[in-house]
């Protein structure tokens, strides 16, 4: 089962909501949580063991680092009183040095249990996602050293979302450490956390003070809401189905056979594919936010119109938003603020000069950041040199970033305006098409020669002499493509520039409310991919 | 009261934005399908053997046969007509699934009261696990009562002109290439048995009690591929078969008799039949279908006048195809490519 | 306090920064922007700032910030 599969649309969406509102308030939260397992296992079966014992981890450790904390305010208390004694009979105690000696004391046994926490989940994370891509680059370099392969390379089953789920479970751990949620002790709604069924699949990756309570609410359901989340289903099949399906055979057709086509159908293919990945990721997503509308539980965007984004930076605050936001929080920060990094400040500071030294705290704390990101989408060379790309990027970004500044306070050039913003827009596009070139080639290799090959054999006459129907697309399924994208880009630029002045499509007047609706209904029915001579498309993101 | 006023009011609006919406759907799935029949051309080849049979004259047809691609590439009706008089219908689709092969004899039996139903076993091999099967099972019901989601790509014709004009008849078309199969024996005796999906045999189930309602006789056929069968599969299906007693027979046992020569007969290196194979299949066909199930020759009759001449220009054409493929003993890589570009390939 | 300004001041004089009320949700200051000014902060008034404090809430406004480094000091 999958979010676009009639089975999710018409059968366990309805039946979740009926059986939803029928059950009593309380106990709500655990159809959510049975409908939750019955949905991964339908996908991965057993290894619905996996969340399971992920989730009674992250219990437990969450518990555990709420009773040192606990026994470390008692402890406080009693040296106070303690010392209040003592500091009677003696003045030679020092109190304070004993409370902070207590504090860093707890301190590290919390910091203890945290790691330990942290690397199991992130080893098994490891484990099932990257122990074949070590093995094979491990026997490679032994066998450049002239020994024998030692590692076999196994047949492993991930189970699905495990990138996802982890994520949250392992944010969830860190937010307890930092004090700012309390831990979870209804192992219910942390399984609930972890497993609510329209975020199993594809994220977004919610952080437990966005999700977490909202969730174990068990509202009734509403009008406002069916309404809104239904619609915005719809929003999401369009794009899938309309769109990102249509690209799916060209695409695959040039990035698999990328040595028969003319860097200029590379080039549209990279175009093509960073189209299909983000209608239908973000159209994923769509069904998803929307799902969980249905029941009137919030989940965050994850996406917001990428395509305007003016520089590299901001794109990455636009697209995959959940999983920048949870890398910043859990990976940047925490190396920010690490020891290798103030002492980085310090030596910077005495030797190097104020734009060195932040420079290079920039690129310390940027670097992990990028490896995890490659790393996370899969064990392999090119999702590795995606993440390098946008570190060099955004590191070039902001050693740019003075001169810059200058250069427009020189000109005089007024940033708001479009004949500054479009060309900056377009420039933020080259960047995206070509990591996402990388992102989707076959191997680094494929994606070196593919990106190459533009350059080698540039003709744009492909785009009208026919070449272009060679992918079982015809005139007709362009046609749509552009429409597709036509409605989804005005739509884009309707919210980017505020037209309708914050009103929503649940704001107008109920016949244009509806028109939309049967609009949406009517052109997935009649245009969508789906039946003869299309195939049906798995989620691009459900395989990372 | 209030309440009890604004909530009716909502209710009202909820089914009046689903009536409006049903009163749509209903109507342009009403004009797409009379525009579908009307512009036989428009349809999609998987759709068409469908809507020829709608368009079939009442009560003429006494075989239905169903399957996927190995149904359509075995059986040729015109061929069984001018040898035996025997009117049959092929509503074969490429990967028809189990579901489809259902809602396929619903809508034989709507206008036509077939005597026969032969259904090519291969849809019974095709995996349903769990949630797949569901799905199928979804679409396929969908589209028998919707006919807009099986003929929704034909705003491409009316927008583009997309045409699907290959000649078609009564289910079958000419397909003349060949790519021997070079594998060796493919039924190696064994005692296992191949699975068979629980949706799937819910849906035997369902296709063997509509039979039973109209009067028709069920048969089992595995027609010819060694890619697709095996003795596990023959196993399961004779079991199956004797259990329920239904007439089955694997002419993968008998490719001696049939005359099968996999070096002329397979137009894709041993998964369908070419124009000559079939040939070969439905002359066996037949002659099993005279002899075991007594139907009537029908060629005298005047409701058959169209099937005559199509039988005609149908045995002329095939005529002059299979003397060209029969003629030369080895084909050159060369021709094969030529003829390839020149025929259908299974799947359209 | 004014050694706060001072801190500010000298990361960047073009903001107003007393007025302003969401220097991060308004993206006056960046993440790059947050990482100097805490490193500043920690040297300046010896505290030590963790990863779990960088939330909006404590980096949008001066008082926030104020509010926070007052906090720390007194762990």
């Amino acid at each position: 089962m999958s979010y676009h599969d009639p089975v999710y649309l018409f059968l366990f969406l309805p039946a979740v909501l009926l059986v939803y509102q029928l059950t009593p308030r309380k106990k709500r939260w655990l159809l959510l949580l049975l409908a939750g397992y019955l949905f991964f296992w339908t996908i991965s079966g057993k290894l619905v063991l996996y969340l399971i014992g992920t989730t009674l981890f992250t219990h437990y450790i969450g518990l555990w680092l709420e009773l040192l904390k606990k026994s470390c305010a008692e402890r406080l208390e009693r040296e106070k009183s303690l010392n209040a004694d003592s500091n009677k009979s003696s003045e030679k105690n020092r109190p304070e040095t004993g409370e902070k000696a207590v504090r860093e004391e707890y301190r590290k046994k919390q910091r203890l249990v945290l790691t330990l926490g942290v690397c199991v989940l992130l080893g098994v994370l490891g484990c099932l996602k990257y122990f074949n891509f070590f093995a094979r680059n491990a026997n490679l370099l032994l066998e450049q050293a002239g020994q024998g392969s030692l590692f076999q390379v196994k047949n492993l089953l991930l189970p699905i979302g495990i990138s996802f789920y982890t994520l949250q479970a392992v944010g969830y751990m860190a937010d307890v450490y930092w004090e700012k949620i309390p831990a979870q002790r209804h192992l219910g709604k942390l399984a609930l956390f972890l497993g609510f069924f329209p975020q199993i699949m594809e994220g977004p990756i919610s952080m437990y003070g966005q999700t977490g309570e909202a969730l174990w609410k068990g509202e009734d359901l509403r009008g406002e809401n069916l309404s809104a989340g239904s619609g915005r289903i719809l929003w999401g099949l369009f794009k899938k189905m309309i769109v990102a399906d249509r690209l799916y055979v060209l695409v695959k057709a040039v990035f698999e056979h990328y040595q028969d086509y003319s860097g200029s159908i590379v080039a549209f293919a990279a175009i093509a594919y960073t189209l299909q990945l983000y209608m239908e990721f973000s159209g994923c997503m769509d069904i998803v936010i929307g799902s969980g509308r249905l029941f009137g539980v919030r989940l965050p965007e994850n996406f917001c119109r990428p395509f305007a984004s003016r520089n590299a930076a901001e794109f990455w605050r636009r697209w995959h938003i959940t999983l920048g936001a949870w890398l910043k929080t859990y990976v940047f920060y925490p190396v920010s603020v690490s020891r290798l990094v103030k002492k980085w400040n310090r030596f910077g500071k005495k030797h190097l000069g104020k734009y060195l030294t932040r420079l290079g705290a920039t690129a310390l704390c940027l670097f992990p950041v990028w490896l995890c990101n490659g790393l996370w989408h899969g064990a392999s060379w090119n999702y590795i040199f995606y993440g390098m790309y946008y570190f060099a990027i955004l590191l070039a970004g902001a050693a740019l970033e003075p001169a810059r500044i200058r250069a427009i306070r020189f000109f005089h050039i007024n940033e708001k305006a479009l004949y500054w913003q479009i060309p900056c827009i377009l420039k933020t596009w080259v960047i995206i098409f070509t990591g996402e070139l990388f992102f989707r080639a076959n191997g680094l290799k494929a994606g070196m020669t593919m990106f190459f090959s533009i350059f080698r054999d540039f003709r744009l006459s492909v785009l009208w002499d026919g070449t272009l129907l060679d992918f079982s697309l015809d005139k007709g399924d362009y046609l749509v493509i552009c429409a597709g994208v036509l409605i989804a880009a005005g739509i884009g630029i309707i919210k980017e520039r505020n037209l309708l002045k914050g009103k929503g499509l649940q704001d107008m007047r109920t016949p244009v409310r509806w028109a939309v609706y049967y609009g949406l209904i009517l052109s997935v029915l009649i245009f969508g991919a789906y039946g003869i001579g299309y195939q049906q498309v798995d989620l691009i993101y459900a395989g990372f | 009261m209030r309440d009890f006023k604004k909530n009716t009011g909502k209710w009202g609006r909820t089914l009046l934005f689903f009536l409006i919406l049903a009163v749509l759907l209903g109507g342009i799935s009403r004009k797409i399908a009379k525009t579908a029949e009307d512009q036989e051309k428009w349809v999609h080849y998987r759709n068409k053997s469908a809507l020829l049979l709608e368009k079939e004259q009442k009560n003429t047809i006494d075989v239905m046969i169903l399957g996927d691609s190995l149904s359509y590439t075995s059986f040729s009706p015109m061929q069984m007509w001018n040898e035996y008089g025997i009117p049959a219908f092929v509503g074969g689709q490429s990967g028809q699934n189990i579901q489809e092969s259902y809602y396929m004899l619903k809508k034989a039996f709507k206008n036509q009261k077939p005597r026969l139903v032969i259904l090519e076993t291969n849809v019974l091999f095709r995996p349903q696990k769990g949630a797949s099967g569901l799905t199928m099972t979804l679409a396929a019901a969908g589209s028998y009562y919707f006919p807009m989601f099986t003929y929704h790509d034909i705003w491409k014709s009316i927008l583009t002109g997309k045409e699907y004009p290959e000649e078609n008849y009564k289910g079958f078309q000419f397909r003349e290439v060949t790519n021997p199969y070079r594998g060796g024996a493919y039924m190696k005796e064994t005692a296992a048995k191949e699975k068979i999906s629980r949706t799937v045999e819910d849906y035997l189930e369902k296709i063997r009690s509509l039979c039973r309602k109209n009067q028709a006789e069920l048969v089992l056929v595995s027609t010819p591929s060694p890619l697709n069968y095996n003795y596990r599969k023959y196993n399961t299906l004779k079991a199956y078969a004797e259990q329920r007693e239904i007439p089955y027979e694997d002419m993968n046992l008998k490719t001696q008799e049939l005359g099968i020569d996999w070096e002329k007969d397979s137009l894709d290196g041993g998964d369908h039949l070419n124009l000559s194979g079939a040939w070969k299949v439905t002359r066996f066909t037949g002659k099993y279908l005279h002899e075991n199930f007594s139907l009537p020759d029908r060629r005298e009759e005047g409701a058959y006048a169209s099937w005559i001449e199509e039988g005609k220009k149908y045995e002329e054409k095939a005529k002059e195809k299979l003397e060209a493929m029969w003629k030369d003993d080895k084909i050159t890589g060369e021709e094969v490519e030529n003829r390839r570009e020149r025929s259908l390939p299974a799947y359209e | 306090m004014e050694k706060l300004m001072a801190i500010l001041n000298d990361i960047d004089d073009s903001i107003q920064w007393e007025k302003e009320q969401g220097l991060i949700d308004r993206r006056l200051l960046d993440s790059f922007g947050v990482i100097s000014l805490v490193s500043e902060l920690e040297d300046c008034y010896s505290i030590e700032i963790e990863a779990g404090e960088m939330v909006p809430e404590n980096f949008n406004s001066v008082e926030a910030i104020y509010t926070m480094v007052q906090r720390l000091q007194e762990k």
